[in-house]
């Protein structure tokens, strides 16, 4: 009671059911939209509310034309693929090395040699260690992993679009028949897995191949068709995946390094900008991944690792490996506490000391500074943090200084061919945008002979679970649906309970 | 037959789809500038094929063909002429 009224007073319970009263009559609202098939809102500063909105698939691919757009993407890839192979560079390319297409980001000619084949190398060592003996590769490309993992393998399916491509690679087959022998040949989508039947392979590989993929709901029905033809204790290895965290990253990397001295910081923001905008290619989050246990039980859990490598490029800096591990095996668990790495800064060899103390202990460490993209990290934050006029070549040198304090992740792989008897494990489970990674060091002879221990990694925000992927191409249909759900509110809702953003979104599904 | 104002009318609209309303000189790259990316490519490729005839499994197929509008005409000019 009001004690100079002696009236009730509108405060805690009744405000509150009030409040959530309304936010439930918004949500009640955008549900009735059929490209709506999740909603929820929430309570900004002062009464503004946002709207979070997952879109129906099926509304988006056929009443806002996603479908027929992405197939339109998917026809125009293969057209690239088929093109990369008609030049004189493709006739003379060696065996098992045909890099034609791999181009940088950076400077926009072809990658060097030296880091394509350190690529490979590391993509093969991963794939062999899931003991592959019955694979099957989509977007096998020319044949890079087909010559060098098919001799490992019963039988190697290699499955791609692109008829140019597959010629390159038949006449590679015909160079070696002890592997053609061991490899089938198929032209098809990656969406028409369903010519395989159930528990067919052991290794399903899609590696440098989801960025050509139209959109995520795209890759969901190629995975569910992938996990369905791996039989259990197999897996699904998605290999040089493009990173949703690091995507923002990734574009101020690129611009600063192609700006000339004198551009201004405003208009290098602008580029940055345009860039994330006009992306083609589907840049994915690990959440993505981590989310399929959920919608496919066969997948009993999944590693999300960086990439080896040391080479400095944009594959060892913003991409990274998911490996989809299809029914349950008999891991060895590991669930002990990780340190964080952010107390204490450890360096190298502070962490060798570590592991030579403790030679019988499994160690965590949490949230190590990623040395391949400091400059960059370091670059973003002055880019981010001032409006204050700057160039790009002042940016450089500033960024410069700031660098140096953090770990390669190659440099802890490295420690696997020491003596201290450790296996290392490197993930990127915890989606966090500023790169950081998390290690865990086994002994070896805990290992029960497994290649892939369950470890339990620090856990990604729930935020991180809100958007899966970037949605290229598609930002004229998406501002479209948000259009029609703004007018949709404005006609059905009080004026004040109409929300001041809509967003959409991948997923609700960890924010309840 | 279409000639250079068709081709550079046609590269400025795909530069004007992608968002880049500047200026276009025929000596002007596209491709490895920046201004168009690799999937723009195909574009310029399928309106070489269906307004030209050009057959790229017959003459090959490199960036540098299709860089510039300059590019663009000379490849033209060559194969209109093998032809």
């Amino acid at each position: 009671m009001d004690p100079l009224t002696n009236n009730s007073i509108d405060v805690g319970p009744n405000r509150e059911a009030q409040r959530a009263e309304r936010l439930a009559a918004i949500e009640r609202a955008l549900l009735t939209h059929p490209g709506v098939r999740e909603a929820a809102v929430i309570q900004m500063s002062g009464n503004h509310v946002a709207a979070f909105v997952v879109p129906d698939s099926k509304f988006i691919d056929n009443d806002l034309g996603r479908a027929a757009a992405g197939s339109a993407i998917v026809g125009k890839w293969r057209k690239i693929f088929d093109l990369s192979q008609l030049s004189k560079q493709a006739n003379s390319a060696s065996v098992g090395f045909n890099t034609m297409g791999w181009d940088s980001s950076y400077t926009r000619g072809a990658i060097p040699d030296e880091e394509m084949h350190e690529w490979v190398e590391n993509t093969v060592g991963d794939i062999l260690r899931l003991k592959p003996r019955f694979l099957c590769e989509i977007g096998c490309g020319t044949g890079m992993l087909v010559m060098r993992v098919a001799p490992h393998c019963e039988r190697y399916v290699a499955v791609d679009q692109s008829p140019a491509v597959l010629g390159r690679l038949r006449e590679q087959l015909r160079t070696a028949p002890d592997v053609a022998a061991r490899v089938e040949v198929v032209e098809s989508q990656a969406a028409q897995l369903d010519r395989f039947s159930e528990n067919t392979f052991d290794t399903l590989v899609l590696s440098s191949v989801v960025q050509f993929f139209p959109n995520v709901d795209y890759l969901s029905k190629v995975l569910e068709n992938a996990i369905n033809i791996v039989r259990p204790g197999g897996h699904v290895y998605v290999g040089d995946v493009r990173s949703l965290p690091l995507f923002r990253l990734f574009a101020t990397s690129v611009e600063l390094f192609q700006s000339a001295d004198q551009l201004s910081a405003a208009e290098l923001r602008e580029r940055i900008r345009r860039r994330v905008d006009r992306e083609p290619e589907l840049v994915l989050s690990p959440a993505f991944f981590l989310s399929l246990p959920r919608r496919f039980p066969k997948v009993s859990r999944v590693d999300i690792r960086p990439l080896r490598g040391r080479a400095d490029n944009e594959m060892t800096r913003f991409r990274y490996e998911a490996i989809l591990h299809v029914g349950h095996d008999n891991a060895p668990v590991f669930d002990s506490e990780f340190l964080d790495w952010a107390e204490r800064r450890w360096g190298l060899d502070e962490i060798r000391s570590m592991l030579r103390l403790h030679p019988s202990q499994a160690i965590g460490i949490k949230g190590i500074r990623n040395a391949r993209i400091e400059k960059d990290l370091a670059a973003m934050a002055i880019l981010d943090g001032t409006d204050a006029g700057f160039t790009a070549g002042e940016l450089r040198k500033k960024s410069e200084q700031s660098a140096n304090k953090g770990i390669h992740a190659q440099a802890l792989f490295d420690l696997e061919n020491e003596d201290q008897g450790f296996a290392v494990f490197l993930s990127w489970v915890a989606c966090r945008n500023d790169g950081t990674f998390d290690a865990f060091f086994i002994p070896k002879q805990n290992l029960q002979g497994s290649t892939f221990p369950a470890i339990n990694w620090p856990a990604p925000d729930a935020s991180a679970f809100l958007h899966h992927a970037n949605a290229p191409g598609q930002g004229k249909m998406r501002n479209d649906l948000t259009n029609r759900l703004m007018e949709l509110c404005k006609q059905n809702l009080p004026q004040d309970s109409v929300p001041r953003e809509i967003i959409l979104v991948d997923s609700l599904e960890h924010t309840s | 037959m279409k000639g250079r104002a068709e081709i550079h009318e046609f590269v400025q609209g795909l530069l004007t789809a992608s968002g880049d309303d500047g200026p276009l000189a025929d000596s002007d790259s596209l491709l490895f500038s920046g201004r168009l990316q690799s999937i723009d490519a195909v574009e310029i490729v399928v309106f070489l094929e269906e307004n030209f005839g050009i057959d790229f499994a017959q003459v090959g197929f490199d960036k540098e063909q299709i860089d510039s509008v300059d590019a663009i005409c000379t490849l033209t000019e060559t194969v209109t002429k093998s032809n």
